[in-house]
């Protein structure tokens, strides 16, 4: 056993003795052994990091006795993509996912403690996801020895080198996006189990637990989103430089997979805010809270099981079917519970607007801000069932017909494209709502409602179309294909109005430093969206592309004219060409044996080809052939033909050849190398050396009317073996309005470049930034559920309010 | 009623509205007796396929396809969603064998003309003798031409002498090896 398997079992046994405690405490109502339990579950952390870093270390210093780390690196990488290497496939980022939950449980557990009964049932089921992922990690461990890929192999046995890590997966942005994304999932670990404990409470028959929970899962939500919103850009981010899944969005089945929980856990954020204990919501709410994790669950098996068709499913094996299992629990505890609860128990209405007024009183019943915050749940409901139900019913559908249907991102985008400026109406009607009152709000929403349907149907080219419509269509295909994307305007412009407007008015009116900047943070991120919204369809839309063929770039006699780019305003200049072969003079030791390695492995390398290294020590020239001893032992190279070979004793070598074992009786192994393929190690035959990557490219120069755009490098990386796999390395300019993105792939010495340009990508990034910025801003200074003002609380807090701040929808109740 | 039930149940109806159009929607790959490609239909039995042509007195021209192949989706989108080529093919009967298929009829075919990786055409006369092969890709222009000389032979009783004499006087195809599928979906 190796200690990383040693330090996965204690941390199971740890994480499943914690378990047990709460759950006996729980279960017993009895607090004997309850002492253990910070301990064990503070082991199970500190066993989980533990873990990780005994993992990363082995990347970091290429330990390929691992067979995880052989299967995911390899010496050529930098120290970065080294440790990237960890999460690159299931079984690392399954450890990731659970040492980052067992820190957050951890924490959870330090800051709140569990004094009461139910609280430690909801201990006990943080730490026991914690621990399910310990047993699925001995299951399937990252921390098997490279034996298991060589059965034959003789004890001791390592590589000398290793395969390489996804070449997908060397960029900047996915050496953080999978680790963003773990911390998300993680911290939507605890409202998951809160969720769950409020509805087995409510089974025992008391009250639950929600409302004095409710400020402390909005913290954990709050930042849950904050983290997976910066995972969704920083894949989108990734999608757009790695080229050709369609830019920053593809809806390719691993995308719409992030986006689903993201969608539920903005719906589950607005319940969140709209629950009043007893009251409105409470039923939802803690229903809505605990399912985010189980789709966060599902969408995970989604990538990593292979149930669905992906082209990115880096990993698939055996750790599918535990994260079914996992999807179960997970649905059983979020979803289903909730769901029975509901169903058994009778929804007795307490709404004042109960009773039915006629006129403008029964209007004023129907807009509250409530209901149209009800309205806002329905609403990214209905978007994460579109999401939803894309990934979902090809597989349905063919389980039950047989017929095979695809999910082209035209469904994801016509379904959602009504939905998402139906949201940022509601979103403007709201907010001039609340500061306007109910007639002139009506006003405002009837007149850009009536200006989005006349965009839509106005088109100034052709251009401005959604999607092109194909005569046979569904009819909702054509309606909203035909749609012009000057719709989206009037939406975009109301919503950011009226959260301008009503911001203004109510910082204003507060005096406190605290509520001004939460009302900052809920104006950023919904002016983000509505500007993310906005760039979406143009980005799409106006992107345009124009390519043009250079010949000759690689014999060096390239015209390095000026010339245009096919009918775009473009023109490229060719400046030269580039071939680089990885790695460059690497150490022998990462590609080649040594002498008492080829002895180690004796019989087991008869009669295959390798490359070895190795002082010389004699030379024996024969008639035939030349042989020559490497570090004084059994092991030699034999060169065919009478010539000299041009080495020196003393001198280090490296071969590559056939290792023939006792073919001779003076030797134990002989390696039968030609002339090409020995040489000095310190300049080894071409032959001899593996190459890791080919990065061909060629440098050029775009301009537009005003001048120079961009210069620079653009070709692309070949992997030879990994399959031939090439990714492209891109030259981009960021402008303020456009993006001009240059492609240039090269073969044969023909450059073929293509300019994209894409607008309004700037427009997103800053609109995702505000959307992060924001969520910051109100994670730290919400006046009431803010961790500056409730930085270290117990179970006790108050659901009142108190008279300094005037959060969200405390007035509604005397709405009439 | 409660405004919010009333939403809510607006909200189911919409859901389900969703779901259900949207399944009901969706393209159709392959179904019974014919798969999809780009915006034409193929039919996927050789036999039927060579009895309409019989009755029709045209060509069939055999589509080999998997997939996994990129050329395959190049010419769903360049040439069977171009009106110029569909127009052509109207004249033509057309049978989709994809190869990845375990089916012993499509194996016989594709053991008949010798295929052996994607994307091919074989155009025939519905007694199965070659009129021209399409090995590879071939741009859209280089397409239409081959399906005209098939055409042309066929009315006037030709057929290619074995069937492969006419890629080498051909545009040039490239079949790409199979590595070459996985990079571009790993695009």
């Amino acid at each position: 056993m190796n200690p990383g398997t040693v330090l996965l079992a204690l941390a199971f046994l740890a994480g499943l003795a914690s378990t047990s405690l709460l759950t006996r405490a729980y279960l017993l109502d009895d607090d004997r052994y309850l002492s253990y339990v910070p301990k064990l579950t503070a082991a199970t952390a500190v066993l989980l990091v533990g873990a990780l870093s005994h993992l990363t270390y082995q990347f970091v210093s290429l330990d390929y006795s691992n067979a995880y780390v052989w299967e995911n690196t390899a010496a050529y990488l930098s120290v970065l993509y080294r440790v990237t290497g960890v999460y690159a496939a299931n079984e690392g980022s399954v450890l990731l996912w659970a040492a980052i939950v067992a820190v957050v449980a951890l924490t959870a557990g330090v800051t709140r403690g569990f004094p009461t009964r139910r609280g430690k049932l909801v201990h006990a089921l943080t730490v026991g996801v914690v621990t399910y992922f310990t047993a699925m990690l001995l299951l399937q461990s990252p921390f098997a020895s490279v034996r298991t890929a060589f059965p034959n192999a003789p004890p001791g046995f390592t590589p000398t080198s290793g395969q390489g890590l996804n070449p997908l997966l060397v960029d900047p942005y996915m050496a953080i996006h999978p680790p963003v994304m773990f911390v998300s999932y993680a911290l939507l670990t605890m409202p998951f189990a809160i969720g769950a404990v409020h509805f087995i409470a409510l089974f025992r028959g008391d009250d639950g637990l929600f409302s004095a929970w409710v400020g402390s899962v909005t913290r954990w939500l709050r930042l849950g989103w904050l983290f997976l919103t910066a995972a969704v850009a920083l894949g989108g981010l990734w999608s757009y430089t790695v080229l050709g899944w369609g830019g920053i969005w593809a809806w390719d089945p691993v995308e719409t997979a992030i986006l689903i929980p993201w969608l539920f856990l903005t719906a589950t954020l607005h319940a969140v805010t709209n629950y009043r204990p007893g009251g409105r919501y409470r039923v939802l709410a803690p229903a809505m809270t605990a399912s985010v994790f189980a789709l966060a669950v599902y969408t995970t098996s989604v990538v990593r099981s292979g149930v669905f068709r992906s082209i990115h499913s880096f990993a698939d094996g055996g750790i599918g079917a535990s994260f079914l299992v996992l999807m179960g629990v997970t649905t059983l505890l979020g979803v289903v519970l909730p769901f029975t609860y509901w169903l058994l128990t009778e929804e007795d209405e307490v709404d004042a607007s109960d009773s039915e007024p006629s006129g403008e009183g029964r209007l004023a019943g129907w807009v509250t801000r409530s209901n149209l915050l009800h309205l806002a749940v329905l609403l990214f409901g209905l978007l994460t069932f579109v999401s939803l139900w894309g990934l979902s019913f090809p597989v349905l559908r063919s389980a039950m017909t047989g017929l095979e249907v695809s999910v082209e991102s035209r469904y994801y985008n016509l379904w959602s494209y009504p939905l998402v400026l139906a949201a940022l109406l509601l979103l403007g009607f709201y907010m001039d709502f609340d500061r306007e009152g109910l007639r002139r709000s009506l006003v405002g929403v009837a007149v850009f409602g009536l200006a989005t349907l006349v965009g839509a149907a106005v088109a100034p080219s052709e251009t401005w179309r959604l999607a092109s419509v194909r005569p046979d269509d569904a009819l909702v295909y054509q309606v909203i294909g035909n749609a012009s994307a000057l719709s989206v305007l009037p939406p975009v412009a109301y919503a950011i109005l009226g959260t301008v407007k009503r911001t203004w008015g109510r910082i204003a009116a507060t005096s406190s430093r605290d509520a001004r900047l939460k009302e900052s943070g809920i104006t950023l991120i919904h002016v983000g969206a509505a500007l993310l919204v906005l760039s979406l369809p143009f980005m799409y839309l106006f992107a345009g592309q124009a390519s043009v063929m250079a010949t000759g770039v690689a014999a060096g006699a390239v015209d390095t004219s000026q010339r245009d780019v096919g009918t775009s305003a473009y023109d490229v200049r060719v400046l030269g060409y580039e071939r680089t072969e990885f790695p460059t003079d690497p150490e022998p030791e990462t590609y080649a044996l040594s002498s008492s390695q080829v002895l180690t492995r004796g019989q087991s390398l008869n009669t295959s080809v390798q490359t070895v290294h190795g002082t010389v020590t004699a030379i024996r020239e024969g008639p035939q052939a030349t042989v020559v001893q490497l570090d004084d032992s059994q092991v030699w190279i034999g060169v065919a033909g009478n010539g000299s070979v041009g080495l020196e004793t003393g001198q280090e070598v490296v071969a590559r050849g056939q290792v023939m074992w006792e073919f001779v009786p003076t030797a134990d192994a002989i390696v039968l190398a030609g002339p090409e393929t020995v040489g000095p190690a310190d300049d080894p035959p071409d032959a001899a050396v593996p190459t890791r990557v080919i990065a061909t490219g060629v440098s050029l120069a775009v301009y537009d009317d005003s001048g120079l755009v961009v210069s620079g490098v653009a070709g692309q990386r070949e992997y030879p073996e990994q399959g031939g796999l090439q990714v492209r390395d891109v030259l981009i300019d960021r402008g303020p309005l456009v993006d001009t993105y240059v492609i240039a792939g090269v073969s044969d010495g023909t450059a073929s470049i293509s300019v994209k340009r894409v607008p309004f990508v700037t427009l997103m990034r800053l609109s995702i930034a505000a959307l992060l910025v924001g969520m910051l801003l109100v994670f730290v200074f919400d006046p009431r559920h803010g961790v500056r003002t409730n930085s270290v609380v117990g179970s006790g807090e108050s659901s009142a309010p108190t008279a300094r701040d005037r959060p969200e929808g405390v007035t509604e109740v005397s709405e009439r | 009623m409660n405004p919010r039930k009333a939403m809510t149940i607006a909200f189911f109806a919409a859901l389900l509205g969703i779901g259900y159009v949207s399944m009901n929607a969706a393209p159709v790959l392959s179904g019974e007796g014919y798969s999809y490609h780009g915006e034409t239909r193929w039919q996927t039995d050789y036999a039927d396929a060579v009895e309409t042509a019989a009755a029709e007195d045209e060509p069939v021209v055999i589509y080999f396809w998997t997939t996994w192949c990129t050329y395959c989706e190049d010419y769903n989108q360049n040439h069977y969603s171009d009106p110029a080529v569909r127009s052509e093919l109207d004249d033509f009967t057309k049978v989709a064998v994809n190869l990845d298929s375990d089916a012993e009829a499509d194996a016989r075919l594709q053991q008949r003309y010798n295929v052996n990786y994607p994307p091919q055409h074989v155009v025939v006369t519905p007694e199965g003798e070659v009129l021209t092969r399409i090995p590879g890709y071939a741009p859209p222009e280089d397409f239409l031409a081959y399906l005209e000389t098939a055409e042309e032979r066929y009315q006037s009783g030709e057929t290619a002498d074995d069937g492969s004499s006419t890629a080498a006087a051909g545009p040039t195809s490239t079949p790409r090896p199979e590595s070459g599928a996985t990079t571009e979906a790993a695009q």
